[in-house]
């Protein structure tokens, strides 16, 4: 473990190591700088740096994150949750819920979606996604022997505020100070960008398992700056698994499957996907049903997939003013481009072969940990910059139901815009202000981020009150609000809470009752400690009684008895102090006898000695 | 002006304090143009710009404060932000010409700004010629035409801006010309029209290429 000490005791890092997280639908990794180098860090016993995104809620309580979680799947379905990450910040009944799978809604109301599992209340996917997290920083914690606060979180560059205030939320949840929401191409362009020491327009195109992003990005004198980014956080490789299981579905007239099923079925066409990345064909069995799928069928099943990333991609260059002709490189992000389908496609799209000479599984993770450095690293700060975008246009409601943008897609981050809003009727107290963001005309066909009503307004003719609404987004792309009446001055400030998120209050409470479990957890492993330390401390009485008890008096040896027994019975109880404290006692009343023990056997030793003495 | 930080006397305009370096907070009513150091003006070394933009960021983006006060943190947010919203400003040149005009008593982006009233009665009549065509283009699905239209609309745009900029020269000269100023609006007015007619186009555009 190289550079551990180092790392442990740079003044510049009082909160321990800062690590870059790529919390992604199908695998998430954790990543840190190590001497100047970005590395990913082991997940599992192997070794391995890919730690699945997959959380298992067993029947008698406890959490299993990761490849034992995911080996839960098949025995049960609704209680291991995989790719949780497409319904981050989704509301229930979102179309995301529609999509085949094994997860079970909860019913009833509130907004926010949430899976019923095994051994507990309905949870989440905040909650899934930081039990994930949560695992990702004890993984990093145990590689560095120190404690790991602070992170840059990776988010696909097209999540909305909401999915981006529930990614800032999980990262909380899991006691994680986030530095950063770092969009996903951009931390892959940074991997690139250090490692290649490059400069000119690059298009990254990141097609993951849940999310597809593409961003066009200039790199010059260590600025990197995003031009354009465009994507769809709802189409990804998860999407060919489902074109494939459809059509296995549709050929054994299977029209009803079990939850079981259909989570045994997505992961053999998983398998199949990933077997055609290098075979011709491959052979799909589940349950006994089995049949031949060639490369050729799989890429016309999951063509309309690809195709959709097309217009997408010839967008965002339209957006940052370029011809793909213009473009010095494109960068390939995300386990679905392994598709030999995709990477044809993107080679078509942009009219030259793509670069993918670092692991796209781990790129984006390696770019996170650039940036966790670059942010906590002060001697690293004027190396390198990066100027991002807010992905999609952010406005307010106005009469009439339309839409109006107040700070546009693609717009450098931080920024601010303001509008001035006036009263419409005599003597009106209060202005309804409704945020929306998304690119259509109409308010319904854009993601309601957040309503909220403006009070106490004086009462005066219409238009005559003057109302000031500014938006602020921060360098995460998260949005803040505020109001200021014209006249009077008065500023009330609202922090946008997404419609389908979390309250602050829920948050906080979630945070309390994970401390509360954190206690019980370390309470149950000291317990469980004090009873292995009981069983060795007795296993040891009970042999020397046996070999040499005739050292002791009557008196003595029921005294030493009693305390063994003590010790036994609080071993079967919960108090691991009280426990800890008969041990002890234990220990105290044996060392006369120890004593004893130890003179035996030295005057036997001496004795056996002498005899050998010529 | 002193540093909020060392109370070193400092020059107005300055991003961070020459002796502590620590970022300054934002002046108030602090331009576009300040905040690049820059005299209003329409003409702007758009290669100057981007590299000054890229100085000045790297100096002031909030990530080169993450662990630093709270204080500092929020001066570098607002000092980014301005700077962010500058640039993407004075980059394109009819922004620009907005933002001089603005600044000179004339903001075209308020409702009640009232240059529609006095238009030239020909223009009224070009807008209606333009939009009736495009109506048709679309209702017929000839996106061609439209784009034929397009090309043609936006060789009349750079007219315009261009008597804008001339306008908007003479007013920087001699801020008490209220002809160059209303001649600049009407430019303007024109200007922003034909830009709607384009986005127009590239919607349509768009939806072709989406659908």
């Amino acid at each position: 473990m190289s550079g551990g000490l180092l790392q442990i005791h740079d003044p510049l890092k009082p909160k321990g190591q800062a690590v870059g997280i790529d919390l992604g639908t199908t695998n998430s990794l954790v990543a840190a700088v190590v001497n100047g180098v970005p590395r990913c860090l082991p997940v599992d016993e192997q070794g391995g740096t890919l730690l699945p995104s997959v959380v298992h809620y067993a029947t008698e309580g406890g959490v299993v994150v990761g490849a034992r979680a995911r080996a839960q799947a098949a025995d049960f379905p609704t209680s291991t949750l995989a790719s949780v990450k497409r319904f981050m910040g989704k509301g229930r009944g979102d179309a995301e819920t529609q999509k085949l799978g094994s997860y079970r809604f909860t019913e009833g109301v509130g907004d926010v979606v949430r899976f019923e599992v095994a051994g507990g209340a309905p949870v989440t996917p905040i909650e899934v996604s930081a039990e994930i997290l949560r695992t990702l920083k004890r993984r990093a914690e145990a590689f560095f022997s120190t404690k790991v606060e602070q992170a840059v979180i990776t988010v696909p560059a097209y999540f909305d505020d909401a999915q981006r205030q529930a990614t800032k939320d999980a990262g909380r949840l899991a006691g994680l100070d986030v530095l950063r929401l770092l969009n996903e191409p951009t931390a892959a362009a940074l991997a690139y960008g250090l490692d290649k020491g490059s400069q000119g327009t690059f298009a990254v195109y990141d097609l993951g398992g849940g999310t597809f992003d593409v961003s066009i990005l200039h790199l010059v004198d260590g600025v990197f700056q995003v031009k354009s980014t465009g994507g769809n956080s709802a189409l990804g490789g998860d999407d060919f698994d489902r074109a494939i299981a459809e059509e296995v579905l549709g050929a054994q007239k299977l029209t009803a499957p079990t939850p079981g099923q259909v989570t045994t079925l997505l992961a053999a066409a998983r398998a199949a996907k990933e077997a055609l990345t290098t075979a011709q064909s491959t052979t799909l069995s589940v349950e006994g049903y089995r049949t031949e799928i060639s490369r050729a069928q799989l890429e016309a099943w999951i063509a309309p997939w690809v195709e959709k990333t097309g217009p997408v991609c010839r967008r965002a260059l339209k957006d940052a003013g370029l011809k793909a002709a213009e473009l010095d490189g494109v960068i390939l992000v995300g386990g679905a481009t392994r598709v030999p389908a995709v990477r044809r496609y993107v080679e078509k799209l942009f009219g030259r072969a793509p670069l993918g000479d670092i692991d796209p599984d781990q790129v984006v993770a390696l770019g996170a940990a650039v940036q966790a450095d670059l942010l906590t690293n002060a001697q690293r700060q004027d190396e390198v910059l990066l100027l991002d975008v807010i992905p999609l246009s952010l406005g307010l409601e106005t009469m009439g139901g339309v839409a109006e943008k107040l700070i546009p897609r693609n717009t450098t981050v931080p920024t601010a815009a303001a509008q001035v809003f006036t009263t419409f009727q005599d003597g009106q107290t209060a202005i309804d202000i409704h945020v929306v963001q998304g690119e259509r005309e109409l308010v319904a066909d854009c993601r309601s981020l957040a309503r909220f009503r403006l009070s106490g307004l004086p009462p005066l003719a219409a238009g005559m009150t003057r109302v000031e609404v500014r938006f602020e987004v921060n360098a995460d792309g998260l949005l803040s609000v505020s109001a200021r009446e014209e006249a009077s001055g008065a500023i009330q400030s609202i922090s946008v809470k997404p419609t389908h998120g979390l309250t602050d209050e829920q948050v906080e409470q979630m945070l309390l009752d994970s401390i509360e479990h954190a206690e019980a957890d370390m309470h149950a492993r000291q317990l469980a400690e004090q009873r292995v330390e009981a069983q060795r401390i007795l296993a040891d009485a009970s042999k020397q009684l046996r070999e040499n008890g005739d050292l002791l008096q009557a008196q003595e040896r029921s005294g030493l008895e009693g305390a063994m027994a003590l010790v036994q019975s609080l071993s079967a109880e919960d108090d691991a102090d009280t426990l800890r404290e008969a041990i002890h006692a234990l220990d105290e009343k044996a060392k006369p006898f120890i004593e004893l023990v130890m003179n035996r056997a030295m005057t036997r030793a001496l004795a056996g000695h002498s005899v050998e003495q010529p | 002006m002193q540093c909020w930080n060392c109370k070193t006397e400092t020059s107005p305009g300055i991003l961070s304090c020459p002796r502590c370096g620590k970022v300054q907070p934002l002046e108030a009513g602090a331009t576009f143009f300040d905040a690049f150091g820059l005299k209003p003006t329409v003409d702007v070394d758009l290669p100057g710009l981007e590299r000054a933009y890229r100085e000045r960021s790297l100096q002031v983006h909030p990530d080169r404060f993450s662990t630093a006060q709270a204080r500092e943190r929020r001066f570098a947010l607002e000092q980014s932000t301005l700077l962010n919203d500058a640039y993407r400003t004075l980059k394109d040149r009819a922004a620009r010409a907005f933002y001089v005009l603005k600044l000179n008593g004339l903001d075209l982006s308020r409702e009640d700004a009232g240059t529609q009233k006095d238009m030239p009665l020909s223009f009224l009549e070009e807008v209606m010629e333009l939009r009736e065509a495009l109506d048709g283009h679309r209702q017929r699905g000839t996106l061609e035409k439209a784009l034929e239209m397009a090309g043609e609309v936006s060789v009349r745009r750079s007219t315009a801006l261009a008597d804008a900029e001339a306008s908007l020269r003479q007013l920087l000269a001699h801020l008490d010309d209220n002809s160059a100023r209303s001649a600049a609006s009407h430019a303007l007015a024109r200007v922003r029209y034909f830009t709607r007619f384009l986005e127009e186009v590239n919607a349509m555009e768009e939806e072709a290429l989406e659908g």
